[in-house]
């Protein structure tokens, strides 16, 4: 039999410096979160407060693999592991510095010009500086490479004119990094794509709330009319944006969000069977919890093989697809389990609600950062499929 | 073993198993055959001594070599019982005792021990129809023993198990072991590192399932291209690559804990979780496995249900996901909700 490429996930564990900062994250959202109320904490990584990005940020916990001279503390990528999963599992408020943590910092420390990380990282650190991402547009979706926002070429920089959408938090950050065609024609693909660094109070900018299905305004449609840029709001070069995007998107997809992000239904359900469940009960907690487990296990194989500087794209959108499936069935066997096994009616129906509510946010896990289906076709491409 | 006698133990192994644990022998074990060939060649090369020191006669090897092995002989289905026959030696060894020749089988529970006499009946012991010693462990805590029983005192009912290997039950009155050592490792612990055993055999036998579907689907045509080509097999391979691989990092993050920790305790809590991910995707593995390669896969002569019948047994073996789980779960709810977390992290049941 002809060996086929293997999907590999090798044990990885966190070294002692990366635990100890656990605990000193334990100890100081013990005294930044108490205060807040559930439904206003999860999910986290969508829930903006100003005053928790500050405060995390002069814990010099955002950034902080980044240079010291941006700001940054030099700590590896498993300190910031260890960082963002904590913040989901508690629920912290972390949605305004979430995308510039995570995708937007990196990709300007990587291909960004000196100007631009000196102007921007240090204020990211400080959680006072706040990006959206400005990929998809009305025609372009899973089909990111047919992108059809334009920025022409213009003395002294570009003129950009289109329209993004499901711009996540564009009304409440200060840039947008967008994936715009900078030469070439429609239909050109991949070729003549650039990204921008887009301040949002340019002029030519609209916003607009697209509100989704919770009546939550998280979303926004942002038009570009002859918005000007200059010429060093290009990140890297002209007609990179391709290959740039594709790393963002490794970023974007291999953090512990794609499994942790309603982890409180888990909790809770542990809460409301009581001490002493009974045994179909137990099992059905028990499974979940392995579920879990398991993914994390991956999920922290796929940092190590990061942090040894390999590119686990495909071994990452393996965990993104078994994570957000699993984020999907968690509140629906949570909400079965706790009709029959709460040991109070109050505590059900307080449940019910909880679990309710995660189970109408749950679509958005397998569309957002690469569908299910997208996520697959990658896999498959791993397996030599195609 | 370092890393180096590692791979070169497994390169051996894996060439053994694919030589001589062919489609064949496992097809004739199905028919109550004894591989006594394929069996004298794996004590030959010493394997079910794998995790026995040296001066014992063995091969100086950890739990950690010995699970990876294991791994490798659930993706080849070799249908005997090494891992029965190398964990039994593995305990009796730590014991002070004396390897057996095997092939034994393993039991933990449903047996008595008084006046140094063994009496009671094991149900499900897997490959007592051929075992030539039964070992068990008996008790737990300080009064643990571990026991080696000689087949002819043992009343033995073979029922195979769905797989078609020789299960059964083993019953005993009154016998008399041949050795009778206090146990390093308890009824408890026992059963614990049978489950994570099975667990990497479990994982052997997803991941060859997955090389068998994708193999088939390059090679399979219809309407004039391989069935490869179709998004809907893609995507089908694709998620049980998924389910394969969250099989393989939960019994190998599970081997990993449990070989850092000595045999007698450590790593319930990661072992448990292992065996409950490992039973708990066996089915859809299995089930998607099937769906990819039409009738072929469901036929007698294709290799692919020695893999997933397999699953379906082991998913099984020393506890399913509805009794790990329900550990799992029992233990999470008695520590409470805000203990859950610490216990993902740290992998361990909250004290
Ligand atoms: C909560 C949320 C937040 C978001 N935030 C942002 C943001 O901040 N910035 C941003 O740029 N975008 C954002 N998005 C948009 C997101 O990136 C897109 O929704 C995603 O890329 C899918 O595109 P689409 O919605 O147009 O669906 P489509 O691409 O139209 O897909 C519809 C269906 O067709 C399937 N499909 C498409 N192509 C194929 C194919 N080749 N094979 C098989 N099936 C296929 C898809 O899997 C899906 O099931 C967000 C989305 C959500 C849900």
């Amino acid at each position: 039999m002809s060996a086929i490429p293997k999907l590999e996930f090798p044990p990885f564990r966190l070294p002692p410096s990366a635990e100890a900062l656990r605990t000193e994250v334990r100890a100081f959202l013990k005294t930044t979160l108490p205060g807040l109320k559930t439904e206003d904490r999860y999910p986290s990584w969508n829930t903006p407060s100003p005053e928790f990005s500050r405060a995390l940020g002069a814990q010099g916990l955002i950034g902080i693999t980044w240079p010291k001279k941006y700001g940054g503390q030099e700590r590896s990528f498993l300190d910031r592991y260890v960082v963002t999963e904590e913040l989901l599992a508690q629920g912290a408020p972390a949605g305004l510095h979430w995308v510039a943590d995570r995708q937007s910092g990196p990709l300007l420390l990587r291909f960004g010009s000196e100007e631009q990380r000196e102007a921007i990282l240090p204020r990211i650190t400080r959680g006072e500086c706040y990006f959206c991402i400005g990929m998809s547009e009305p025609d372009s979706g899973s089909d990111l490479a047919s992108v059809r926002t334009r920025a022409e070429p213009v003395p002294g920089g570009f003129r950009v004119n289109g329209t993004k959408v499901w711009t996540s938090g564009a009304h409440r950050t200060d840039y947008c990094i967008a994936l715009v065609r900078t030469s070439g024609q429609h239909g050109d693909r991949q070729r003549g794509l650039s990204q921008l660094l887009i301040d949002l109070k340019s002029p030519g900018i609209s916003i607009r709330p697209i509100i989704n299905l919770a009546g939550r305004h998280d979303w926004n449609e942002v038009t570009f009319s002859d918005c000007l840029v200059p010429e060093s709001a290009l990140i890297g070069g002209e007609g990179d944006g391709w290959l740039q995007v594709t790393s963002e998107l490794a970023f974007e997809r291999s953090g512990p969000e794609r499994f942790l992000t309603n982890f409180h239904v888990l909790r809770e359900l542990v809460r409301v069977v009581g001490r002493q469940p009974a045994r179909r009960a137990a099992s059905v907690i028990g499974r979940l919890v392995a579920r879990l487990w398991t993914l994390r296990q991956m999920s922290l194989a796929v940092c190590g093989m990061m942090e040894a500087g390999q590119s686990p794209a495909i071994e990452a959108a393996l965990v993104k697809d078994l994570g957000t499936i699993f984020q999907q069935d968690l509140p629906e066997v949570a909400r079965l389990l706790a009709e029959s096994d709460a040991t109070t009616d109050e505590d059900m129906a307080d449940f019910l609600d909880i679990a309710q509510h995660a189970t109408m946010m749950a679509p958005a896990y397998t569309i957002q950062g690469g569908t299910t289906q997208v996520l697959r076709g990658m896999v498959a491409r791993g397996l030599g499929l195609r | 073993m370092d890393r180096e006698s590692r791979e070169m133990l497994l390169e051996t192994a894996g060439r053994l198993f694919a030589d001589r644990s062919g489609k064949e022998v496992v097809n004739a074990v199905e028919k109550g055959e004894w591989p006594a060939g394929l069996w004298s060649e794996i004590t030959d090369m010493g394997l079910p001594l794998v995790a026995v020191p040296e001066a014992a006669g063995g091969a100086d090897g950890t739990l950690a070599d010995l699970l990876a092995l294991l791994r490798l002989s659930g993706s080849h289905a070799v249908p005997v019982p090494l891992m029965e026959t190398a964990l039994a030696n593995l305990v009796l060894a730590a014991a002070g005792g004396v390897p057996v020749e095997g092939p034994a089988a393993l039991i933990a529970g449903g047996l008595t021990l008084a006046g140094g006499k063994v009496s009671g009946t094991a149900k499900r012991v897997a490959f007592a129809g051929v075992a030539a010693q039964f070992v068990a462990v008996i008790g737990v805590g300080p009064a643990a023993r571990v026991v080696v029983l000689d087949r002819s005192s043992a009343k033995v009912a073979v029922e195979p198990s769905f797989a078609g290997e020789p299960y059964g039950s083993a019953q005993f009155e009154g016998a008399a072991p041949v050795q009778n050592l206090a146990s390093p490792v308890s009824e408890v612990r026992l059963r614990e590192l049978a489950a994570l055993a099975r667990a990497m055999q479990m994982a052997g036998a997803a991941d060859r399932a997955l090389a068998i579907t994708v193999e088939y689907c390059k090679q399979r045509s219809q309407f004039g291209r391989p069935i490869s080509n179709f998004q809907a097999i893609q995507h089908l391979l694709a998620e049980l690559a998924s389910c394969v691989a969250a099989t393989v990092a939960a019994a190998e993050a599970a081997s990993r804990d449990a070989s850092e920790v000595g045999i007698g305790s450590g790593a319930e809590f990661s072992i448990a979780a292992a065996k409950t991910q490992a039973s708990e995707f066996a089915q859809r593995i299995a089930a998607m496995a099937h769906q990819s390669m039409g009738a072929m896969g469901f036929t007698q002569e294709h290799v692919l249900h020695h893999y997933t019948r397999r699953l379906w047994v082991w998913r099984r073996d020393w506890g399913s996901e509805t009794e790990w789980g329900a550990e799992l779960g029992a233990a999470v709810a008695r520590a409470g909700a805000e203990t859950l977390w610490p216990t993902l992290t740290s992998s361990r049941f909250a004290a």
